[in-house]
């Protein structure tokens, strides 16, 4: 064998080195101050730890919005808009739920967990009914038609979710915590964790005993464990039953599982009532862990679990699940360490990053060009 | 009797919405349903006797007209009353109702008739009608007190929106999802550069040139890495774009750049080698506030004309001012345009300098004599546009949208419009046949922002102020039902649709909401005795509420029934229904 000297490359040092001094020169503007930021790491390194466990949370349910994505794109190659929609739906179910069933005034543990349970349920059971529905109304038809269609008809099911979160926002006789400012303000989701843990309502820190400036409550590790318990319940789904199986093989050739007898009508509807539900028991988890209703946060948690699912791969499973923990990571040190303002606007540069120098993804296989 | 029904329907909505705006709204609207209803049925007939036709149109006509004129007694009468309103006085409710009735039977008998000329003298009579009606329309409006000039300038400024995605959309295929961020550029490019914010104070008419350009600049900026993206994902950048340029606007309020080199770089190298450091840091901005954030940029500067004379009321005279103007620079421009393309050089030059003459006499002088130049000085020196007279703002953007028909058509059935179109269709055999895709599309997307560069500098002088949350995602996508709606690829299309979204958006729904919420406090709300039901009843009785519902509708209903638009280009037409025309094809 012959060794080959391997040339240094003094072209790829040159444009790295510009891109750091453009980094530099103009990432101040967006708040990427690098020797702040250095400053920020040295002055205060568990903060960093602290960053890290708000990011696992938060990238837990972008996880599980990523994963209904995942799904539906891997099976009919469309972006589900109203993917996201279906979560904010999930929130304001569980929500109502929980009012309606006069959980939110009780302090007694036995029945915020039976109200939290059945709000758990609905949330699910009505996620995934309007995730279908909104496939059989508005993709179905559009199945053959060109590719811009079904994705045009996507973005007005996601409009019109988002208005009937709107309304629903502005139902105060229902809900009545929602308050009388109208539809378009956030609304509050009471910390009915907390209430249940601790009969003050305080969040309990399961970190207080070691003495570092941390906290872990127990709102981080049953957001965690649930998450990890849904993906593992779907990984398993989709390996090992039939359904599953049928599922992966629509994915991918459709008219091959079409002729192997695979009722093709009924694995999409199952894939969208699967996503549904996950997006639903999704908005439970965020109402409780971040204490927000709001008609338009659907919009952004669903481009931020889209972007999940695109840095993962999109039609990979266990690509979502890791894209979303990156992404809220990604959320978390931004928010932290440069601007809450800004965080949007530097998923977004991931997110045409991702896409212009790695467009399968970091699990994704090589596809051709299907985008 | 076929056409009967023809009348009946366009009747009751022509009657409907009398019922909503009430008073002389009623010769308006008739007038426009009978130019509706004769398009509607003129073009069923044969091309000869005009007048057959316009006699056998006349009793379908006639009921419309009936129908209309009842309805709007109907409100006059007792809906006025019901909503707790003073009705109109009889003898002008006669008035607007005589104009309505014979407006709408004479239009419609007019505009049927016109179909049995030959295609030309159609086509010219067509042009000269609608010529009419756009220039009469701010005056019809002022007389009859309707105020929906200023609405129309809205939907005027997403008709230009509606072009530029047009192009991007319609005419190159690239699904762009976040258009409302070039509008964003062209808006705060205005704003920045002729407000009192930031000490800048450049001329209007040359900020939306500037605008324009800049909006054509950000269009090749953002559109070179999406260049390697397809479909799904092409859109998905496009509007992760969308979404960040409005967080740059927003969050642009205190930016300081230091060149990193003097300021860390080497001293951070020296402090390692233990060096002391005196050297000075390079600060090229230091805190500048650039947007204001969420409280925008306001007061923003407006455009100033000769002719609009800034001591005289608005009326008659601006008109014969500005269609003097505008058949002199006409004239003079359609025949330096044929000089040009049949490359006589002379007459080129001759007629620009008349051009410039012309221009040049409409600039006033610094010290007007007295005598007659004063007097004609007085008409010509330069007024500004007033912020409560619309009248001068409806002719501008109607000057913008014609000069940008114009030129959108001409780049259309150019070498690179094919191009677009070629790329659409299929960019490896366009590729293949020459055609250099990275080029195109970034024409495409450079000539698509232009557009909304004007429209955005237009919209900033009209409403003097801009904020950040104007240019959010929901507006990237109702310039795309804008487009979608009138039909993808078709210049009449988009217009009609921008017309049809808007007005419904920004007159019928506010007219909706004012006629129930006044119908309701007067009929239902006071029996009902329950407080939580009452508010929830006046609460939800409220359509804009439903705004997005309707938009999130249109996309649907549209992608599902007619995915290519209202008034399809046939290219696109034979896309959408590939299959369908195919069989048909077949059958045949």
């Amino acid at each position: 064998m012959e060794t080959t000297k391997k040339k240094f490359n003094w072209r790829g040092l040159g444009v790295s080195l510009l891109v750091l001094y453009i980094v530099f020169l103009i990432g101040p503007i967006a708040s990427l101050d690098v020797p702040a930021i250095a400053a920020a790491i040295k002055a205060n390194p568990i903060q960093l730890i602290q960053f890290l466990i708000i990011g696992i949370s938060n990238g837990a349910i972008i996880a599980i919005i990523a994963l209904g994505y995942t799904m539906v794109y891997g099976i009919i190659e469309l972006i589900n808009f109203a993917h996201g929609d279906v979560y904010m739906i999930g929130v304001f179910t569980s929500l109502t739920v929980l009012s309606v069933t006069g959980t939110l005034d009780s302090k007694d543990p036995v029945r915020i967990t039976l109200g939290l349970i059945l709000a758990l349920v609905v949330a699910v059971v009505v996620g995934a009914v309007l995730n279908a529905s909104i496939e059989r109304l508005a993709y179905r038809r559009l199945r053959n038609a060109p590719r811009l269609a079904p994705l045009i008809s996507a973005i007005g099911m996601s409009f019109i979710i988002e208005n009937l979160g709107l309304m629903w926002a502005a139902q105060a006789w229902l809900v009545p915590s929602f308050g009388t400012t109208g539809g378009a303000s956030q609304k509050v989701f009471p910390d009915m964790l907390s209430v249940m843990f601790n009969s003050l309502g305080q969040d309990v820190n399961l970190l207080a005993s070691s003495g570092l400036p941390l906290r872990f409550t127990i709102k981080d590790l049953l957001v965690i464990i649930l998450a990890v318990s849904l993906m593992i319940g779907l990984y398993l789904f989709v390996q090992r039953t039939t359904l599953g199986k049928a599922m992966r093989a629509t994915a991918q050739n459709r008219d091959a599982a079409k002729m192997l007898g695979i009722d093709i009508d009924r694995v999409i509807t199952a894939t969208f009532l699967i996503g549904g539900g996950l997006a639903g028991a999704a908005g439970l988890m965020a109402g409780l862990y971040n204490n927000t209703a709001w008609w338009f946060m659907g919009f952004r948690a669903g481009l931020q679990a889209f972007t999940a699912a695109v840095l993962g791969g999109i039609g990979n499973i266990t690509g979502a699940m890791l894209g979303g923990f990156l992404i809220g990571l990604l959320a978390s040190f931004s928010d932290g360490y440069l601007s809450t303002r800004w965080t949007n606007a530097w998923v977004f540069t991931v997110l045409v990053l991702i896409l212009l120098f790695r467009p399968t993804g970091l699990l994704g296989e090589q596809t051709g060009q299907k985008a | 009797m076929k056409y009967i029904r023809s009348g009946i329907t366009f009747g009751l909505i022509g009657g409907g919405l009398t019922l909503l705006f009430g008073g002389w709204s009623v010769a308006v609207i008739g007038s426009l349903m009978g130019v509706g209803l004769g398009l509607a049925l003129g073009g069923g007939f044969e091309r000869k006797d005009p007048l057959k036709i316009a006699v056998t149109v006349l009793p379908s006509a006639l009921v419309a007209a009936v129908i209309l004129v009842a309805l709007s007694f109907y409100q006059n009468n007792v809906v006025q009353e019901a909503i707790g309103k003073r009705p109109f006085a009889a003898n002008l409710a006669l008035n607007a109702n005589l104009i309505g009735f014979f407006g709408s039977v004479l239009f419609a008998a007019f505009v049927a008739a016109i179909h049995g000329l030959p295609q030309n003298q159609e086509r010219a009579i067509k042009i000269a009608l609608l010529a009419t009606l756009v220039v009469l329309f701010p005056f019809i409006d002022k007389l009859t007190a309707l105020r929906w000039t200023a609405q129309i300038i809205f939907a005027l400024i997403f008709v230009i929106l509606g072009l530029g995605l047009n192009i991007v959309v319609g005419y190159a295929g690239l699904l762009d999802l976040g258009y409302a961020a070039f509008f964003a550029i062209g808006a705060y490019t205005t704003g920045i550069l002729s407000s009192p914010q930031h000490g800048v104070f450049l001329n209007f008419w040359l900020v939306i040139w500037i605008a324009a350009a800049m909006a054509a600049v950000w269009g090749l900026m953002l559109g070179a890495p999406t260049l390697p993206l397809r479909g799904d994902y092409l859109a998905i950048v496009t509007l992760g774009f969308g979404e960040i340029v409005p967080v740059l606007f927003k969050n642009l309020t205190d930016v300081t750049i230091r060149e990193p080199l003097t300021c860390w770089i080497l001293p951070g190298l020296m402090n390692l080698f233990g060096a002391q450091t005196t050297m000075s840091c390079i600060t090229l901005v230091e805190h500048e506030d650039l947007t204001a954030g969420d409280k925008g940029i306001s007061p923003i500067g407006r455009p100033s004309l000769p002719v609009i004379s800034p001591n005289e009321a608005m009326g008659l005279a601006l008109v014969v001012k500005v269609i003097v103007l505008v058949l002199i620079v006409g004239l003079i421009g359609y025949y330096l345009f044929r000089a040009i393309s049949n490359k006589q050089y002379k007459r080129v030059v001759g007629l620009a300098a008349g051009l410039l003459a012309v221009v040049a006499f409409f600039i006033p002088l610094p010290h007007p004599e007295k005598g007659f130049m004063a007097t004609l000085m007085a008409v010509i020196q330069p007024g500004e546009f007033k912020s409560n007279d619309p009248t001068t703002w409806y002719f501008l953007i109607i000057a913008i949208i014609l000069l940008s028909i114009f030129v959108i058509q001409r780049l259309r059935d150019s070498r690179l419009g094919r191009a677009w179109m070629a790329i659409r269709e299929d960019e490896l055999a366009a590729a293949q046949m020459g055609i250099d895709p990275v080029r195109t599309k970034l024409a495409a997307f450079a000539m698509g922002a232009t557009f909304s560069g004007f429209a955005g500098a237009f919209y900033a002088a009209y409403i003097a102020g801009i904020f950040p949350s104007v240019f959010d995602f929901s507006t990237s996508i109702i310039i795309l039902c804008v487009v979608i709606l009138g039909g993808i690829g078709n210049i009449n299309g988009v217009i009609v649709g921008g017309l049809a979204i808007m007005t419904a958006d920004r007159l019928f729904l506010p007219a909706l909401k004012d006629f129930l919420s006044s119908l309701l406090t007067h009929t239902i709300l006071p029996s009902i005795s329950d407080p939580v039901v009452q508010l929830a009843v006046k609460d939800n009785a409220n359509p804009i509420l439903y705004r997005f519902l309707l938009f999130g509708l249109t996309l649907v209903i549209m992608m599902a029934v007619r995915p290519e638009g209202l008034i399809p280009n046939a290219q696109v037409r034979a896309e959408m229904h590939g299959e369908e025309v195919a069989a048909e094809k077949a059958k045949a």
